[in-house]
């Protein structure tokens, strides 16, 4: 029974696993009998199962990329409950909604033909979304890009970040509708200017890297790629000079410890935690993850290093690597030349986000505010990320193309 | 007892999750595997032209396990959506590990190596078949025949 359990060729039983101990493990944290953490623990592995289950019947695609991201999300949870426990039974509610999220966009995406024929409407509509964000939106830690509505709040970024990836796809499906290229930059362009007024440089990174992947795979005019790369050298270097911003991320990221007391905080307590860790972590409650500001959010990689160790975070790093190769080889495997440009730009844009965070919070480039995918706290990036990977799960299907029923 | 706990546990949980890790290399493995394994036994129809340079939906490689019927209508075997080719349009036989093509009184007709067929011709390794806009190499694997 154990064996069975235990063996790696049922990865489900094996995400079960984790979430039983963890929920042992959490019941003895802090010697409280805790109601909510059964209850939420509870909670937690009946969605992953039902889930996974629903998949396997109604989905003929790819099931891998759903399991690895469950891994990913329990992960996630553990380490945010064991941070805060109030913050991680909120993280359940939230990976609740982004399973109901996933299914929607997965209906909804399948359902609809003729995506690729939007491309103004999803201009108008991020256009919409960018300017509401600088009228409506709030200041948090250094950025305006949150719209709060009642008690909600939300990063519109995080909805545009897909209708800029489909206006990328519907673009290269048909480049006639563009009258010219030099307008479809601007556009592109015009995306990562307002990102950049609301100082979201994270997610402005992320932007212009899935938009340089697609131009690589499907410009026909390399010129242009060149340009491009050339350009963003360019504005890269003047920011540095002109925008306050920018220059203390780079100096924090040349040498921290000189600013150890105030800019250089963050990411000097994240390379104690990591180091502080070792091989096999110091054990999860045993550490000291609490001292890195914001560690529930774009440092819980840190906090991973810490209590599970660099084995723990070599292990979701390597997940992420997984997933990206599944998210390429569909991108392969699809025909229908809009749903295959739309499975790079999420693989893309997904991946990116992840490397941009892990390398931001381990000193390797200079470090930008963005959540890592499905393992930081955060409603709206968590939500997002399923919307992503629903529509990642239609691209993983055949697609019959709409050619083929005009000629039948 | 939290803290023993947690020490054992830390083990435990990079243990299960590189555990996940192989399990989900080996699905994909064998995701991959079976695709190759099922080339090997049987004879196959490999496509010639560019996959791409097809309008229509067409796959690079058809395993020929059972007699087969290509046409554009959906109730064939194969369906293949090119205009220039009819409801039914050929027919692939295997019969006691040999493989005939016979035409099926197609509009455009069946090429062999650059000639129509007419009647039932038996399929050598290397033929060329051509029908509509699409032309495929047959391959036939002789140690399994």
């Amino acid at each position: 029974m154990i064996k069975k359990v235990l063996s790696y060729k049922m990865p489900q039983n094996l995400i079960f696993l984790v979430n039983v101990m963890a929920l042992l493990l959490l019941y003895f944290y802090k010697d409280g009998f805790d109601k909510f953490i059964l209850t939420s623990g509870i909670l937690l592995t009946f969605i992953i199962y039902i889930s996974n289950f629903m998949l396997l019947k109604t989905s003929s695609g790819d099931h891998y990329i759903f399991l690895i991201m469950t891994m990913l999300v329990s992960i996630g949870i553990i380490m945010i409950y064991r941070i805060n426990p109030s913050y991680g039974f909120r993280q359940i509610t939230w990976f609740g909604i982004g399973i109901i999220t996933f299914f929607l966009f997965y209906t909804v995406t399948k359902n609809i033909r003729g995506l690729e024929k939007w491309t103004k409407v999803y201009v108008v509509l991020s256009m919409a979304l960018f300017l509401s964000t600088l009228i409506f939106g709030v200041r948090i830690k250094g950025a305006i890009n949150w719209i709060k509505i009642g008690g909600l709040s939300f990063q519109p970024a995080e909805i545009i970040k897909i209708l800029f990836v489909f206006f990328l796809a519907s673009y290269y499906v048909d480049r006639e509708k563009m009258n010219h290229p030099y307008i479809f930059l601007g556009v592109v362009y015009g995306y990562i200017g307002f990102l950049f007024i609301q100082r979201d440089l994270g997610t402005a990174m992320i932007f212009y890297f899935v938009f340089i992947t697609i131009l690589y795979v499907f410009e026909e005019e390399r010129k242009l790629i060149y340009y491009n790369l050339g350009g963003a050298v360019i504005i890269g270097v003047l920011s540095y000079f002109l925008v306050n911003h920018v220059r203390v991320r780079v100096i924090t990221w040349i040498d921290p410890w000189r600013y150890i007391d105030n800019k250089g905080y963050q990411i000097t307590q994240s390379l104690f935690a990591i180091g502080s860790g070792g091989f096999f972590g110091t054990g999860i409650g045993l550490g000291h993850p609490e001292f890195i500001p914001e560690v529930h959010t774009d440092f819980i990689f840190s906090a991973i290093c810490e209590e599970m160790g660099i084995f723990g975070g070599i292990g979701v790093i390597l997940l992420f690597l997984i997933f990206l190769y599944r998210g390429f080889k569909i991108a392969l495997n699809q025909q229908h030349q809009f749903f295959k440009i739309v499975a790079i730009g999420m693989t893309a844009m997904l991946g990116f986000q992840a490397f941009i965070i892990i390398a931001g919070v381990i000193k390797m480039i200079p470090l930008t505010g963005v959540t890592l995918p499905f393992v930081s706290y955060g409603g709206s990036s968590l939500v997002s990320s399923f919307a992503a990977l629903g529509i990642l799960q239609v691209a993983s299907e055949d697609i019959y193309l709409e050619q083929e029923e005009e000629n039948g | 007892m939290f803290n023993l706990l947690s020490l054992i546990f830390r083990y435990l949980f990079i243990l299960i999750i590189y555990l996940f890790i192989l399990g989900i290399i080996r699905l994909i493995y064998l995701d991959i595997k079976s695709m190759s394994n099922v080339m090997n036994h049987y004879p196959y129809l490999k496509l010639i032209n560019r996959k791409d340079s097809l309008p229509f939906k067409i796959k690079e490689v058809y395993t020929l396990e059972d007699t087969i019927t290509i046409g554009r209508k959906k109730e064939n075997n194969v369906a293949i959506n090119d205009p220039y080719i009819s409801n039914q349009h050929v027919q692939i036989t295997l019969d006691e590990g040999e493989v005939f093509i016979e035409d099926l009184d197609s509009a455009n007709g069946t090429y062999l190596n650059g000639d129509r067929i007419v009647d039932v011709f038996k399929l050598k390794n290397g033929d060329r078949i051509k029908f509509g806009q699409v032309e495929f190499l047959y391959v036939s694997n002789e140690v399994c025949l």
